[in-house]
């Protein structure tokens, strides 16, 4: 296992892991405060490669995408509203980024972007030796065991399907968020995920894990 | 969408993404109760419910490999410098363009006369202040953030 003393072990399994830049640093860093600047560039881009590695799958895409994404978004600093949340405006800008990327694929033929993050990459892309504040061992072994089916089985759903599950359940956004990330009515999430999370049952149930007993 | 399931004793189907709705908590008071009448009378909704909330759970608690730190050093750090990079690049744009156009014209048209020889000229003298204009202005950009990186880096006083 890694050194659990560094920075790492500052993130908790059992938060929500996104980094939320807050309105007054979005204020200094528009005003070009160094420091606010760095700060924005730094949260923000740590927000953007957790959502583009949970769309794409791969880590050297995601780097590229969360680049890319936050170029922009300091491109762009001066028309965000400091009154509203960032982050919807972020991740609209990562996501189109994550759709051109697939039209690019597409084009080219080359194997769609969702295979990309199959159990292969899985002992790459998620943290294991992060603390988990599951009661015992059994329980966190288990819950372990369903974080890597549902990593794995993510890929396989729609992109439709992936990013709304990716939006709600792994980055905690509010159904209002999601909307406005998406441009769909806020009457659409609620059943757009529904059916998403369908879907992802249905893949672990198809790999023979057993909700309870494990596989 | 609506599910497969009923509300028992009724002929009304069950909208079933209300289950998602009340594990979010996104539900008005009418709905929540609506669900828990349902949930009462359904095995199959409550046991739908119990994965969907494990499946949450999990998604909710995966930790993800973070970044490296250094990822973000290549930022442009104020306006100044971001203008200058976007402006150097639009030039070096524009002299790779014009070396285009100019290939292709003299592959069309072979060039004769006085007149024809002073336009390449201005063309080729456009051609080098665009290009040497955009890699100054790329340069400085970069330099100016190099610099701004001095003044600002966190550990200057620790290494001293």
């Amino acid at each position: 296992l890694k050194d659990m003393s560094g920075p790492q072990a500052c993130l908790r399994a059992s938060e929500p892991t996104t980094t939320r830049p807050g309105p007054s640093l979005l204020v200094r860093a528009r005003a070009g405060d160094a420091a606010a600047r760095e700060e924005l560039a730094r949260t923000s881009g740590e927000a953007a490669f957790r959502l583009a590695l949970q769309l794409v799958g791969d880590r050297e895409l995601a780097r590229d995408v969360a680049q890319d994404s936050v170029m922009r978004l300091f491109a762009a600093l001066h028309r965000v509203d400091p009154e509203r949340p960032l982050q919807p405006w972020l991740f609209s800008i990562v996501r189109h980024r994550v759709i051109d990327l697939r039209r690019r694929a597409q084009s080219r033929s080359e194997r769609p972007l969702e295979s990309a993050s199959g159990a292969g990459s899985a002992d790459e892309a998620l943290a294991r030796d992060l603390p988990d504040e599951s009661p015992g061992p059994l329980e966190r072994s288990e819950r372990g065991e369903l974080q890597r089916l549902m990593w794995s089985c993510l890929g396989r759903l729609d992109s439709a399907h992936r990013e709304i599950l990716v939006l709600r359940d792994y980055q905690d956004l509010s159904y209002r968020e999601i909307a406005e990330v998406l441009a769909v009515p806020l009457g659409t999430v609620m059943s757009r995920l529904h059916a998403a999370r369908r879907r992802l049952r249905e893949e672990v149930l198809a790999t023979g894990y057993r909700f309870g007993g494990g596989s | 969408m609506t599910g497969s399931f009923h509300d028992p004793g009724t002929v009304t189907p069950f909208p079933e993404e209300l289950l998602s709705g009340y594990l979010d908590g996104a539900l008005t008071q009418q709905e929540e109760q609506r669900v828990r009448l349902h949930l009462e009378r359904s095995p199959e909704a409550r046991a739908m419910l119990e994965e969907l909330a494990a499946l949450r759970q999990a998604a909710r608690s995966t930790p993800f490999t973070p970044i490296e730190d250094r990822q973000w050093s290549e930022q442009p750090r104020t306006r100044a410098t971001a203008i200058a990079l976007w402006l150097g690049t639009g030039l070096l744009a524009l002299c790779g363009l014009g070396i285009v156009v100019l290939v292709v014209w003299q592959a069309t048209h072979a060039p004769s006369g006085t007149e024809m020889q002073r336009g390449l000229i201005w063309w080729a003298a456009g051609l080098w202040a665009s290009g040497l204009g955009g890699a100054l202005l790329v340069f400085l950009s970069v330099l100016g953030d190099r610099l701004s990186d001095r003044r600002h880096d966190r550990y200057r006083r620790v290494l001293k």
